[in-house]
């Protein structure tokens, strides 16, 4: 029975997701677009964190490669999705290998200043390498998406039609997410996130399975950086930034650790509070801070624990 | 959802405004007459420059523009992170002009919209587009950092939305990245570092180390000194680019500086980097031994105080000084310092003529801003003068064509302050990198 | 590099390692004893220096700020350790940890700015240590030349209170294993207490100690922080041996990395941390495990 509820109520958040765009005015279809970005890149990190154990602070690494990687093909090589998407793809899992490689000899706080380490690094790079990177300005200018070759190729120039596309990476995303979580591999990650040492005492490679992990995390972060950068037309040193990494820590905490539903919800408090608390006071900081202190205190499994317990108290 | 941070001027504010503002143009031939002076006397006035007082007398003032809707300006500019006493200061300069003129342009209420734009471009962006598609801003103004300009500089493009840099100097806004949408009342990096360039060559020493931050404005300072320094007969002798945004402690970089032994230094630190600089640089012994030259904001009023003795003699170019000698300053300087409490500065100077260059913009279309196009004609074509000189903005760079001071820090009157010792003419940025 | 400019580079590198090491011993402590992630240690640091700030206005007198600005500061740990981080033990709660004190540094960011403004603030040294001495034949900054002592004396005196005392031992103890010190009938909750108020402490004193050299401005906090974070993790969480050598460390490597590279400093702090945990993955001191 409760099953059948969560189709229908699936169903119906897809329908108005579609329809969304004819409801809400411009600024909110923008506002939109960026909360199913950032949905991504905290449901990539939610494998991580949520379902493998492993605390990443360096996340912005694959979201500004993603976004850099973009920016560089589509203001030069092409514009058109079915090339760059895959490249970048393929350049973050690329990036996550060789992090992976070395800081998944490290766990706990460690891992997560290693982590950092890398990604403030590419950070240092993108700032001093100008000839490159556009150094502190970035790289401005990057066209609207293209999908298809010759007559049958079709820009995304309108907000609607990215929302859309955007929309579609979202669900390709969530469903991609859903099914290796719900694999057998998504079982052994869980169970190294719960007793690595029991699951090494079982025969598995777990140092094999947080690699995979961290590469298919990395790949989805990256792909979400490059949505972002075709959306503002411009890759910043910023996606690379410390902050950036924070940022989507406090999406997933705030929203729920371990589900993939969580993340969505984080990402767009996060996204969207900032938003409306700055137009009524410039103290919107300390808005923000409270409500963080809040969480810990009164929502300590965030918006997914608590509407996990509105849930269950109802008789 | 925004009244409670939007500006919005009283009834009686207005009528007083629209009497005072009739007054003067009825006295109009006798103020145009009288020039630059009586005008800054009566500033409600100035809000309507006599000649288009003239042309369309009844215009701004005439009744059905009381029902006219508010211009609604919105205005991003940082205040959280390290860039929040710019936006703070050019927020005062400016509303303290709005107030001048009495809360109206072209016969339409002003009313502010304040967003932060923090220091990461996308969620500037995210704000530049709450404040045009939500809050239907006429025009935006503000923007403190490059980072963010090159960040928004495609929507403004893309959308044909008029804004109003107010700060953010990235040369390539007014050259290879320019779009007719984009003008800027500020500066561009090039400006200051320039004329100092060939200056620093004939007066100072023919051997230079730079010292910059390294990021956009870093590398517009470098090419526009050594362009001109260069010229002028000067060889750079090393460029020293340090961390952005954190510099940390600077003594490791100012030991390598003195220790190539160059003739002058000539450097561009801001906020806090300026001010820890220059105390280190003090501290080591070198204040009055090598000289220090640099760009205007690293020893302008907001961080002065802080910098203490170690800044004295420290030479710089700048589009103002606060001792700069014409009567506008004189007024703005005093009223600012009754309005804050602090000295003015640069960026106060750059939110004032801001507000003056909205006003009179708005003045010239008669409030109607419906056509994005006869907006920036208007703001292409206006001049007043103003604490730097006279204000005026040049078509082909689309930023101010503006004198450049050299200034020096000196002890006036137990303070430390900049005083000009030398102008260095009307600079104008050539809007191409033919001279750095 | 001459031999004179390495020995002043030496020196510019020991300053800044001493600043580092009195901001790091803290955050060390917190988290090898109490396993809290804090990062609201750097805005304890930028609210020691502003308190530092307003003492020197007040009564003219460094001294007075360096003792009372740790003192209100460490007071402030004591209401956030009472009321609130006590709930939040445990090694399952880190993220709550990561939420809360990051909450914390917002909301005091943002006080911090309402109280004291956006400017940038300069704090004058003592007067006693004004002027300079000469190192072949530059010359030094006295103050500056004193933090290195001053870092000494304070690792000296938080080496015998941790090693040397009773308390000590029960936080040596603690480190390795919290629940063995309260099954001793030690109430664990009272030292936990106790540390993170010496925790927040060093970071006020750091914070007016390094006022002088690195400014106050908004911002700082995080700046500051994140160093603070290298520092601990690259000497190993909870060993003060571990917070004295990695700051020496990263404060000499960054220091002659300004002066050799100074483009790519940065870099190379975060190259040194990455480097250190690959041969060391629990750092330098750092117990295996923790």
């Amino acid at each position: 029975m409760a099953r059948h509820w969560k189709w229908a109520a699936l169903i119906v958040a897809i329908l108005a997701a579609i329809v969304y765009p004819y409801a809400v005015r411009s600024y909110f279809l923008s506002l939109a677009i960026e909360v199913l970005i950032y949905s991504i890149f905290a449901m990539s990190l939610d494998l991580l964190l949520g379902y493998t154990g492993l605390t990443s602070f360096g996340h912005a690494a694959f979201f500004g490669l993603g976004a850099y990687i973009l920016a560089y093909t589509a203001l030069g090589l092409t514009d058109n999705i079915l090339v760059t998407v895959p490249l970048v793809i393929i350049g973050a899992a690329l990036l996550a290998l060789i992090i992976g490689f070395f800081a998944l000899r490290t766990s706990g706080i460690y891992f997560l200043m290693v982590t950092m380490a890398f990604a403030q690094m590419l950070f240092s790079i993108a700032i001093s390498w100008s000839d490159v990177t556009g150094g502190s300005d970035g790289l401005a200018g990057v066209p609207r998406p293209v999908i298809g070759v010759g007559a049958w190729a079709y820009t995304f120039d309108s907000r609607e039609s990215y929302y859309y596309l955007v929309l579609a990476f979202f669900l390709l995303s969530w469903i991609a997410l859903r099914s290796i979580v719900g694999s057998p591999f998504g079982a052994a990650l869980r169970g190294i996130r719960d007793n690595e040492q029991r699951m090494r005492a079982l025969g598995y490679n777990t140092f094999r399975y947080k690699m995979a992990a961290f590469v298919i995390g990395g790949a989805f972060a990256g792909l979400a950086g490059a949505l972002l950068t075709h959306f503002t037309q411009h890759a910043a040193p910023e996606t690379l930034y410390w902050a950036t990494s924070g940022q989507v820590m406090i999406m997933l905490i705030v929203g729920g650790v371990g589900t993939l539903v969580g993340p969505m919800l984080g990402a767009a408090v996060i996204r969207l509070l900032p938003t409306f608390v700055s137009s009524y006071t410039e103290r919107w900081e300390i808005v923000l801070g409270l409500v963080f202190i809040l969480f810990v205190l009164f929502a300590p499994r965030g918006i997914v624990g608590l509407l996990r317990r509105a849930v269950e108290k109802r008789p | 959802m925004t009244h409670r941070k939007a500006t919005i001027f009283t009834r009686r504010q207005f009528l007083r405004t629209l009497g005072v503002t009739a007054g003067a143009l009825a006295a109009g031939p006798a103020l145009s007459a009288c020039g630059a002076t009586a005008l800054t006397a009566a500033p409600a006035a100035t809000a309507v420059p006599p000649t288009a007082a003239l042309t369309s007398v009844p215009a701004p003032t005439a009744v059905p523009t009381v029902a006219a809707p508010s211009l609604k300006i919105g205005v991003l500019l940082p205040y959280t992170d390290i860039y929040a006493a710019l936006g703070e200061n050019i927020t005062a300069g400016m509303e303290m002009y709005f107030e001048e003129a009495g809360g109206v342009a072209g016969g339409r209420t002003i009313k502010v919209i304040k967003e932060d734009e923090g220091t990461a471009p996308d969620k500037a962006l995210e704000k530049a587009r709450k404040l045009v598609e939500q809050d239907e801003v006429d025009f935006v103004t503000g923007i403190v950092s490059s980072g963010v300009l090159a960040g928004v500089r495609d929507y403004f493009d893309s959308n044909k939305k008029l804004l109003i840099c107010s700060n953010a100097g990235a040369n390539a806004l007014s050259r290879g990245a320019k779009t007719p949408y984009i003008w800027r009342t500020s500066f561009t990096n090039w400006q200051p570092n320039w004329p100092v360039g060939t200056w620093a060559a004939e007066n100072v020493g023919k051997k230079a180390y730079i010292s910059v931050p390294d990021y956009g404005a870093g590398a517009n300072t470098i090419t526009a000194f050594q362009n001109s320094f260069e010229a002028a007969g000067g060889t750079i002798i090393g460029v020293q680019k340090t961390p952005f945004p954190n510099m940390g402690d600077p003594a490791p970089f100012i030991t390598e500086l003195a220790a190539a032994n160059p003739e002058l230094v000539y450097c561009f630190y801001s906020g806090g980097a300026a001010v820890t600089f220059m105390k280190a640089w003090g501290e080591l012994g070198l204040a009055g031994q090598i000289p220090l030259m640099s760009s205007g904001f690293m020893v302008e009023e907001d961080v002065l105080p802080a910098e203490g003795d170690a800044a004295l003699g420290v030479r710089s170019g700048l589009h103002w000084a606060l001792s700069l000698d014409n009567a506008d300053n004189a007024k703005f300087t005093e009223a600012y310092k009754a309005r804050t409490g602090k000295d003015a500065n640069v960026f106060a100077v750059q939110g004032y003529d801001t507000g003056r260059a909205i006003v009179e913009m708005i003045n010239a279309v008669e409030g109607d801003t419906s056509d994005v196009d006869a907006l920036i004609d208007a703001l292409g074509g206006i001049s007043f003068p103003s604490p730097r000189g006279t204000f005026a903005l040049d078509a082909n760079s689309q930023a101010p064509k503006q004198h450049i001071y050299l200034r020096e820090v000196q002890n006036v009157g137990g303070a430390l302050h900049n005083v000009v010792i030398e102008d260095l003419g009307e600079i104008v940025d050539p809007g191409d990198d033919s001279k750095g | 590099m001459s031999a004179s400019q390495f020995i002043f580079q030496l020196f510019n590198g020991l300053v800044f390692s001493m600043l580092l090491f009195i901001l790091a011993a803290g955050l060390s402590l917190i988290f090898g004893l109490m396993d809290v992630i804090n990062l609201s240690h750097g805005a304890f640091y930028l609210l020691g220096g502003y308190i530092g700030l307003t003492m020197v206005r007040q009564f003219d007198n460094f001294w007075i700020a360096l003792i009372v600005a740790p003192l209100i500061v460490s007071g402030l740990g004591l209401i956030v350790e009472y009321f609130f981080l006590r709930r939040l033990y445990g090694r399952h709660r880190h993220l709550d940890q990561v939420l809360f004190t990051f909450g914390l540094a917002l909301i005091a960011a943002d006080l911090i700015r309402w109280r004291w403004g956006a400017y940038v603030e300069s704090v004058p040294g003592p007067d006693e240590l004004k002027g300079a001495v000469v190192i072949f034949g530059a010359l030094f900054p006295r103050y500056r030349m004193s933090l290195i002592f001053f870092g000494l004396i304070i690792a000296a005196g938080l080496g015998l209170l941790i090693g040397r005392t009773r308390i000590g031992a029960i936080v040596r103890a603690g480190v390795s294993d919290a629940q063995m010190v309260s099954g001793l009938g030690i109430d664990i909750q009272k030292v936990f207490a106790g540390v993170f108020a010496l925790g927040t402490a060093l970071a006020a004193l750091a914070g007016v100690l390094g006022a002088p050299v690195l400014n106050l401005y908004p911002g700082l906090d995080l700046e500051i922080l994140i160093l603070a974070l290298v520092v601990v993790v690259v000497g190993g969480l909870g060993t003060l041996k571990g917070a004295f050598f990695g700051s020496l460390l990263i404060g000499l490597a960054n220091t002659f990395g300004k002066a050799l590279i100074p483009q790519f400093s940065m870099f190379l702090i975060f190259a040194v941390m990455a480097v250190v945990l690959l041969a060391r993955p629990s750092g330098l001191f750092g117990v295996k495990g923790n």
